[in-house]
């Protein structure tokens, strides 16, 4: 990710915008980008400092490009790069051995005379003498161990220009999100992923269904959010970014501060924008019993009744629980599915306690029958079945 | 209050006080900094309200079980603090009273040893917040020598939580969520950094009852520093720099060094200067308003701009790695030969070009603690003639008698004057300490020299021009 100081944000009416790089206005970045990597891929053993500046020369004459720009790219390329820091020391233990022969001749001036016998240029030879090498080259490594003066290790890349230009776009948007009060998400699928991304990143939630329609509002903030605006939950937000833009059907409000003085604007976006997460997408099934299930129903009707994966979010405050699907009638009613793999009498007692947290919903078990272990008495309905579960055992639960 | 059945509970959470079973209307109305979390169905505030609201309920005789404090009495293993000069025991005493509060006394008069005593004093699990990862790895030392007690250390890629333990601000706010109950005294060293925006959640999200704020210069240009009030407590204490003046520090001049550009810098300068006085003159022609800020924001997409921009971070590097700098540091080199000397420069780049030149010491930002050690022990036994140095020692950081300190470049702020001072400030017998300041004549420098001496610190200074 980058830091706060590279990030390009612009404030119009009230939108935020972050640095984008578009095919239609900014083509020939696929040039800049292709030596860019050239420059790291051939690299290796350059200094840091030197790495950064052919990224500086590369964008030089470039007439659209800030410098923030500038050192994104190069953070970017850095943060995919191992580049040997004198992890043992030896520079602060040369710089020991040459201050500490150099001391007793203090001061070292640049012509001697009868009160400073000691110039600079014979101090340096003598010292290189007693070390037994080169000035020049005790005066490269003498400070090695300086972040510029890094040497390049490895460079591992990224596949190609399209792959870092698209990185940057996100890499921005994200330092944009550093800003960020408030996350809003509407979304239509994939909720499992969402709210578990943002626990991970360590978020709290308000869940609203929107009337009408399939979709929640999801807002997303932190702990202290409540007591005041803060950016504090800004990272937080900027890291469950690529989990989110790996998902389907979802849009977004970021409502970012614009300076300190309070003024906000909003960052929206949705898949539509194309920014390109490098997570790959969830997985639309948990089992192989539940893709089956959804294959054999199909999307018609079956007596009334329409199959929709991950179609509700059952919460109560911070426990939430997304079951499998969701059995919609034409007339209105909804009976929720939850198919089981695996599971123990423990395990089905720990899952009806959940289901009773939200009540006023109907749900439907479906439990596989392989061990020997008898299923506890449950106030849920439950369905066996044996290798796959069987449209007609639950249409005749459903009535 | 009513509360259910299982009784209201105060819980430390993510750097907020949750305070549980006690629903909605039943707290109502709530005290100030309260608000009731939908999200989780609790009522919720800062952390830092703890002592406010377990007095508001003892004094309102609200039962309540208080699952908040998780700090400890500590056992000092052995005590060797040094006897307190009058105004350090009138300073602790002011403190002890209202348990909370900001000490102000200028650099170099003890504050450290103020810390101590009242560490002493509170016995309790203690968390000192400092500026930078020196001064972290000073007050190590310090409680080591005087406590003998082996602190952790939460900062510089290191986290050895312990009851008593050192940090830095910028860790303190990102592990205040999960620090905050951990301590009951909080110490913040040079406290006029604590109210930053984002800084200040080092104070908020703690729920530590006692609190003491460090500082010679409490002002900021901001003004937050009337925040400290409420992140930290009341001004307990103030020791005025006048009153130690020549008793605990030392009597010191100011001496100002103008240098010239050599011919080709000068040319280089000029030319830089012309181009962006031509610019700007064109754009205020245009737009009457038009200021530095309007062509930094212009400069993304405008390449003029950008050269312009280049043009003027060009001038800065001139100023500060001029070469002229370099031989007037060797005429003071010679001056005070055999006495010890500091070198303050503006940038890394300038310290390192001043430590590969005479080969003397620089301490930078990337040094770690084992040279950091060997570096200041070898300057305070006398092996180091000069010790070079950027930001890292503006503050606090123990350089002991130096008598002789040159600046050639910095930033204009009256706090890096008055940190700067402090640094050779230390009273040695008769001596008077000297201040030398190296600035590029004709240029923006002389501008922030003038700046920098309109602070208190200068003030019935003798001036002289060599």
């Amino acid at each position: 990710m980058l830091t706060s100081e590279q990030a390009i944000v612009e404030f119009e009416g009230g939108k935020a915008r972050p640095d984008r790089l578009s095919q239609l206005r900014h083509g020939h970045y696929l040039q800049h980008a292709g030596r860019m990597l050239e420059v790291y891929r051939e690299g290796v053993g350059l200094t840091r400092q030197a790495l950064h500046q052919a990224i500086y020369r590369i964008l030089d004459e470039e007439p659209d490009c800030p410098t923030r720009r500038i050192e994104a790219f190069c953070k970017l390329l850095d943060d995919v790069s191992d580049f040997d820091s004198d992890p043992h020391g030896k520079a602060p233990a040369l710089r020991r051995q040459v201050f500490r022969l150099a001391a007793p001749n203090h001061p070292l001036v640049s012509v001697r005379d009868r009160l400073f016998e000691h110039d600079v240029a014979d101090v340096k030879q003598r010292i290189a003498e007693e070390l037994g090498s080169t000035w020049d080259e005790i005066d490269r490594r003498l400070f090695s161990d300086v972040m510029e003066f890094h040497t390049l290790r490895t460079f591992h890349g990224y596949p190609d220009a399209r792959a870092l230009l698209s990185r940057y776009n996100v890499a921005q948007t994200q330092a944009a999100l550093y800003r960020a009060v408030k996350l809003t998400v509407w979304a239509r699928e994939d909720f499992r992923t969402i709210l578990r991304q943002a626990k991970l990143a360590r978020l709290l939630h308000r869940i609203y269904q929107e009337p009408a329609s399939r979709e929640y509002r999801i807002e997303f903030d932190g702990p202290a959010s409540v007591l005041r605006e803060t950016r504090r939950y800004g990272v937080a937000m900027a890291e469950f970014l690529p989990a989110l833009l790996a998902c389907r059907g979802w849009r977004l409000t970021a409502l970012l501060q614009r300076n300190r003085g309070g003024w906000k604007s909003r960052l929206e976006l949705s898949p539509r924008d194309g920014l390109q997460g490098h997570l790959s997408e969830p997985e639309e099934f948990d089992s192989g019993v539940e893709a089956a299930f959804a294959r054999k129903w199909g999307s018609d009707r079956r007596n009334g009744w329409q199959l929709i994966r991950e179609g509700e979010i059952l919460h109560a405050r911070q426990r939430v629980f997304v079951p499998d699907f969701t059995l919609q009638h034409e007339d209105g009613r909804e009976v929720l599915l939850e198919i089981v793999g695996f599971w123990t009498p423990e395990y089905l007692r720990e899952k009806e306690n959940t289901l009773r947290l939200f009540s006023g919903q109907r749900i439907l078990l479906a439990l596989p029958e392989t061990s020997a272990l008898k299923s506890p008495a449950l106030s849920i309905d439950t369905i066996r079945y044996k290798t796959a579960l069987k449209i007609k055992d639950v249409l005749d639960r459903l009535g | 209050m009513h509360t259910t059945e299982q009784g209201a509970m105060l819980r430390f959470v993510e750097g907020t006080l949750v305070l549980d079973n006690v629903s909605r209307g039943d707290f109502a109305p709530a005290p100030a900094g309260w608000a009731w979390d939908g999200r989780v169905g609790a009522w919720r505030c800062d952390a830092s309200g703890y002592s406010r609201v377990t007095q508001l309920f003892t004094e309102r005789g609200i039962a309540f079980k208080d699952a908040v404090p998780q700090w400890q009495p500590i056992d000092w293993p052995y005590v060797s603090l040094p006897p307190l000069r009058p105004e350090q025991d009138r300073a602790v005493h002011a403190w002890l009273t209202p348990r909370r509060g900001v000490v102000v006394m200028p650099t170099g008069t003890g504050k450290t040893e103020v810390a101590l005593a009242i560490m002493w004093e509170t016995a309790v699990s203690t968390l000192i917040v400092a500026p930078v990862r020196d001064l972290m790895y000073q007050w190590h030392d310090r409680i080591r020598l005087g406590l003998g007690y082996d602190a952790g250390i939460i900062g510089d890629n290191t986290y050895n939580l312990r009851p008593v333990s050192v940090t830095t601000y910028d860790s303190a706010c990102i592990h205040m969520e999960k620090l905050g109950a951990l301590f009951g005294l909080l110490i913040f060293d040079e406290c006029h950094h604590l109210p930053g925006p984002l800084r200040r959640d080092a104070a908020r999200m703690s729920a530590a009852p006692m609190r003491l704020g460090l500082t010679a210069t409490p002002e900021r240009s901001d003004g937050l520093h009337m925040d400290l009030a409420d992140l930290v407590g009341p001004t307990v204490y103030t020791l005025p720099l006048a009153h130690v003046r020549g008793r605990t520090l030392a009597d010191y001049d100011v001496v100002r060094i103008p240098v010239h550009l050599s011919a080709d810098e000068q040319s280089h300068y000029d030319s830089l200067s012309g181009e962006i006085r031509r610019y700007m003159h064109d754009k205020v022609k245009e737009d009457r308003d038009y200021s530095w800020n309007d062509l930094c924001s212009d400069a993304g997409k405008d390449p003029e701009s950008r050269r312009v921009q280049k043009a003027f971070h060009a001038k800065t590097a001139i100023e500060d790695r001029a070469e002229e700098k370099l031989r007037v540091l060797e005429d003071l080199f010679r001056l005070h030969a055999g006495t010890r000397l500091i070198v303050f420069t503006g940038t890394n780049a300038m310290a390192r070009d001043v430590s590969r030149r005479f080969l003397v010491p620089c301490l930078l930002n990337h040094c770690r603690k084992k040279e950091r050690v060997e570096v200041l022990e070898g300057f305070r036994r006398g092996d180091y003639p000069v010790l070079v140095a950027n930001q890292v020692l503006d503050e606090g950081v123990d350089i002991p008698a130096a008598k002789v300190a040159v600046v050639i470049g910095g930033k204009g702020s009256i706090r890096q004057a008055k940190q700067r001072l402090g640094r050779i400030l230390r009273r040695q017998g008769d001596e008077r300490a000297v201040l030398y300041e190296v600035v590029c004549a004709e240029t923006r420098e002389e501008t922030r020299s003038r700046l920098r001496r309109k602070s208190d610190a200068y003030v019935r200074t003798s001036h002289r021009r060599v």
